[in-house]
């Protein structure tokens, strides 16, 4: 189900702030009402990809574990593609909506 | 038990060793974060339950490959930018050199020098726009996964192909060279072009090395887990 969107869900998650790649995922977790438990391993690679696009910024800063830490943040042209991802999800949400609406159970003819 | 781990992660990226660490330090905070975060009593099994929920080594390496090979070809599409404007200043460093010292061709010579001059500039000029096109090409490249095997096939394809019109111009290059040294005598003012063409073969056949190296990794390359 995830396949395709995972680049769309990181991008919303990091919509609130930068954040680390384990507060994304807790951040998917619980936006998404525990719907979405990923394999978080899965998370860096589509970081370091959406870096490497241009729509992601990183840093490293020291966690108050003292252990260094890279903290992800979205850039604008991250915030563009989010806002026109999200359009489009939200275009074909309602057009699915629309058809299920529509699809009810088929009556038998009298 | 994470020390493990991360040891399985970093073997199975070592296909690039910057990556490798980078992600390594990454995973390991995760891990570490989670581990703490973990309501259990027991610390192994805190760490058991974050390693298994991070997932197989194996598959997250090889959801890196992509993010590796995409900067490799950058460095690659970088790299050959870089060899052909040095071979050009190698060019005109050498023109220079034969105007400043007056070291004409030999008249006999003069109509086979403007024919492989002209193969010369082509062949330049060729491997120019079309290096500029690899790179650009592999720089806007957005799609990922299944698609980005072919891209990069392509973008390989794009590099062999200015390399080979680079090679044919160091070639007309070493024939122009050897144009003005037959019948003259040798001295030390020969081995600017010596030099200078020492150095267009090496810009070359390290821009080839390069590019067998991403082109075998690219061949050697299944299709990547889609995400």
């Amino acid at each position: 189900m995830l396949k395709g969107h995972l680049d769309l869900i990181v991008l919303a998650a990091l919509s609130t702030g930068p954040a680390h790649g384990y507060a994304v995922i807790e951040a998917i977790r619980r936006r998404s009402g525990q719907a979405f438990d990923l394999p978080e391993g899965t998370i860096y690679p589509a970081l370091h990809r959406l870096e490497q696009a241009g729509l992601l910024s990183s840093r490293w800063v020291t966690a108050e574990s003292g252990r260094r830490r890279r903290v992800y943040a979205l850039t604008q042209r991250g915030q563009r593609a989010l806002s026109e991802q999200s359009d489009v999800w939200r275009q074909f949400s309602a057009a699915i909506g629309s058809l299920l609406a529509g699809a009810g159970p088929r009556r038998k003819p009298a | 038990m994470i020390a493990d781990y991360l040891d399985k992660l970093s073997t199975a990226l070592s296909f690039d060793r910057s990556l490798s660490r980078c992600v390594r330090e990454e995973v390991e905070d995760h891990l570490r974060e989670a581990v703490a975060a973990d309501p259990g009593a027991d610390r192994r099994e805190a760490e058991a339950r974050a390693i298994a929920r991070f997932g197989d080594p194996l598959v997250i390496a090889a959801h890196f490959v992509v993010v590796s090979l995409r900067r490799e070809t950058r460095r690659v599409g970088a790299t050959v930018l870089v060899a052909i404007a040095g071979i050009f200043i190698m060019m005109k460093a050498r023109l220079a050199w034969y105007a400043l010292i007056e070291w004409p061709l030999a008249d006999d010579m003069r109509a086979l020098g403007s024919a492989v001059g002209l193969i010369d500039a082509y062949a330049f000029w060729i491997s120019l726009i079309i290096g500029l096109g690899g790179f650009a090409y592999i720089s806007v490249a957005t799609a990922l996964h299944s698609q980005y095997r072919t891209q990069v096939h392509w973008f390989c394809l794009m590099c062999a192909a200015a390399t080979a019109a680079l090679a044919i111009s160091i070639a007309s290059d070493g024939v122009l060279t050897s144009l003005r040294m037959v019948g003259a005598d040798f001295s030390a003012a020969a081995l600017i072009p010596i030099a200078s063409m020492a150095v267009e073969i090496v810009c070359a056949a390290a821009l080839a090395l390069q590019i067998r190296a991403i082109s075998r990794r690219v061949a050697a390359l299944k299709n990547p887990p889609p995400l």
